[in-house]
Formats: structure tokens, sequence, C-alpha cells
């Protein structure tokens, strides 16, 4: 299975080389499209067939079509399936859009709300980690400012507490040990 | 006496019609499921209504008479295949009669029309002519092209959906399809 997975990897990376280096729109093709007229003519008449056929694709059949091929169809059958109740529904049914078509038109604005919602998760994630980053570089400065003042020992004894327990230094208030050593660090 | 016998007979003849029409309710289901496609596909195919209505009609036969009423095993790749047959056939034939009828009259047309004029900008976008020389040209292709082309093409079908339906892998399909624009363009360009 994982073997499948890197081989559809690989060759839909191979896929995206190929098409970035032989693709039509590179320009070492563009140029020799524009410089050779047998390839000018191939690319033309293949433009015709795909214009013939979005032609043809276009073309809309009358609303009715459906209804009149399924009597038409039913009618050959044999006596209880023209009698069936689902046959009596089949003609009188219309075509109905797909529901990729029905929804087609909403397709932009879901599009947009999703970007919207997608920047709005990377601000997020981003104001996140540059605060947890500009807290953590701030505790490092004022240890870095404590060690050179007061000596290693010292600091580490004041931050070892902080970085052990912060969340219950922060919610239960300060501790009457180390509002004594801080307070003997800042007074020596 | 006899004629006793010939009316139990007749019974349970009838019996047994009405248990195999019964065990064919589904296909009307597959009418309901896969109907709308194939209409599309039939439309784009013939580009006329009552050539579709038939084509629809003869392909629902077909498939109600399947091996004694037997269903398919896969109901959707025997439908399609069979319409498309059918549309082609009758394409070519619409297409023979055409040519027949018409003959006389496009070898006049050709000979008071000087060269120029068939690439004018105005014969080029006239769809109708464009839409037919297609279908002229889809009808001339070889079986594996054809089939791949008009269920891509006209149905709006995936390649994998194509895959299924003609036993071939997707990729083939795929190959096939580009093949069969390469002939298609080459023909198109000769008739344009």
């Amino acid at each position: 299975m994982r073997s499948i997975n890197e081989n559809k990897e690989s060759s839909s990376k191979n896929s995206k080389l190929c098409a970035g280096r032989f693709g039509f729109n590179t320009d070492w093709m563009q140029n020799h499209i524009a410089n050779c007229p047998r390839c000018q003519r191939r690319l033309s008449l293949a433009g015709k067939v795909n214009l013939a056929l979005s032609v043809v694709k276009s073309q809309p059949h009358t609303l009715d079509l459906l209804m009149r091929a399924n009597t038409q169809a039913i009618g050959v059958l044999k006596h209880s399936l023209r009698e069936a109740p689902k046959a009596l529904k089949l003609r009188t049914m219309l075509p109905e859009p797909k529901l990729l078509e029905r929804w087609g038109k909403y397709g932009q604005s879901v599009a947009n709300l999703a970007a919207c919602i997608a920047v709005l998760l990377l601000m997020k994630i981003g104001v996140f980690s540059s605060m947890d980053a500009f807290q953590t570089q701030g505790q490092k400065v004022i240890r870095q400012y404590y060690t050179s003042q007061v000596g290693k020992d010292l600091a580490d004894e004041v931050f070892a507490k902080d970085t052990e327990r912060p969340s219950s230094a922060n919610s239960r208030g300060a501790r009457p040990g180390e509002g004594t050593s801080r307070s003997r660090v800042v007074s020596t | 006496m006899f004629g006793k016998a010939v009316s139990y007979g007749l019974l349970w003849d009838f019996a047994v019609c009405e248990a195999v029409s019964e065990s064919q309710r589904w296909i009307l289901s597959a009418m309901q499921s896969h109907g709308p496609e194939l209409v599309t596909m039939l439309w784009r195919i013939l580009g006329n209504e009552q050539d579709v209505c038939d084509a629809y009609q003869d392909t629902f036969l077909q498939l109600a008479h399947y091996e004694g009423g037997r269903k398919p095993e896969c109901v959707k790749a025997y439908i399609f295949r069979v319409a498309n047959n059918t549309a082609i056939s009758m394409l070519r034939r619409r297409l023979a009669e055409q040519k027949r009828v018409s003959s006389a009259v496009v070898a006049r047309k050709i000979v008071s029309t000087p060269d120029g004029d068939q690439d004018s900008p105005a014969n080029e976008l006239d769809t109708k002519c464009l839409q037919e020389t297609l279908r002229c040209c889809i009808a001339r292709l070889p079986e594996h092209l054809r089939n791949v082309i008009t269920l891509r093409e006209m149905a709006g079908l995936s390649y994998a959906q194509i895959g299924r339906i003609l036993g071939i892998s997707a990729a083939t399909a795929r190959v096939y399809r580009c093949k069969a624009i390469q002939l298609l363009a080459v023909w198109m360009g000769k008739e344009g």
C-alpha cells in the first residue's frame, strides 16, 4: 500500500516536472510553434476539432426529450412493466441538473469563504506562535541578565522554579519562598 | 378435455410471463438512473430528436431481451455500449442516405464555388456544417477509438468510468482519446 502511494507521488511529481519543462506554455515550445508552419497547422486542426466538440456539447435538447424517449421506450416493454407506478413516473420525468451543476454557481463564493477562513486560521496560528516566541525570547533575555548580574547558580534557582511550574505559579500567585528569593536577588 | 388443457397452458404461460415481467423491474430503475445521461449522449451523437427516441427505445428493448430477460452484470456498461453502437449505426445510415440524396446538389455547389470561398470565416463558423462534419468523422473512426471519444466527449464520463465500461485501463482510454482527436483533426482538415 505504501509503495503504491509512493509510486503515485513520484508519478505526479514526474508529470509536474514534465509539464514544467515540456508543457504547452513553456517558452521554447511557444517559440517553436511561432516559427513552425507544420505545428501551427496541426494545432489549428486540433483546435477545430475541439471547437466542433464544444459546439456539439453546447447544443441543448428540448426539455421534454427525456419524457418522450421514456414514453416511447416504455411503450415497447411488457404490459406489467408499462403499468408499474415507476413507469408512470418515468413518463413525466424531466431532466434535473446534477448536484455539482446546481451548486456550481456558489462555487466562487464558497472558495472565497474558504480562503478567508484559511487566512484567519493562519493569522491566528501566526499570532499565537509569535506570542509564544516573544515570551520564550523574553525569558531567555531576563535569565541571561540575571546570570550576568547575580551569577549562574542563583539565576538557575530562580528560573528553574519558574520553568517547572509556570502555570501553578501564575494561577496560585507567588509562593512565600519564591518571593523572598527574588527580593533577595533584587536587593543584592 | 383438449380445450381445457390448452386453456391451462395459456394460463401457465401468462403466469410465467407475468413473473418474468415482475423480475424485470430493474429495467425501469436503470431507465430512471441512466436515462438522462443516455439521452444527452444520444442527442450529442445524433442531433435529431426522433432518432434519439428511436435509439433509446432500441437500447432498452435490447436490455429487456438480454439473454432471455436476465440482468447484465453491469447494466450501465451494457446500456452505454448498446446505445453507442445503435446511435453510430443510425448515424452511418443517415449519412449514407444524405450523401446519396444530395450528391448531385453538392457536386453542383463545389463546381460553382471558387476554392478560396470554402475556407472563408463564415463557412468555418457555420456550426451546423461543423457538427455534421464532426459526426461524419466520428462515424468513420475505428471502433475502439470511437467508443472512447463518444463516451468521453458526448456522454461526459470520466476516464475511470470509460475504462470500466470498455474493459480497459483509464490510461489506455486517455491514449485512445488522444489518438482519436489526432485522426479527427486530420480528417476534418481534409474535409474542411
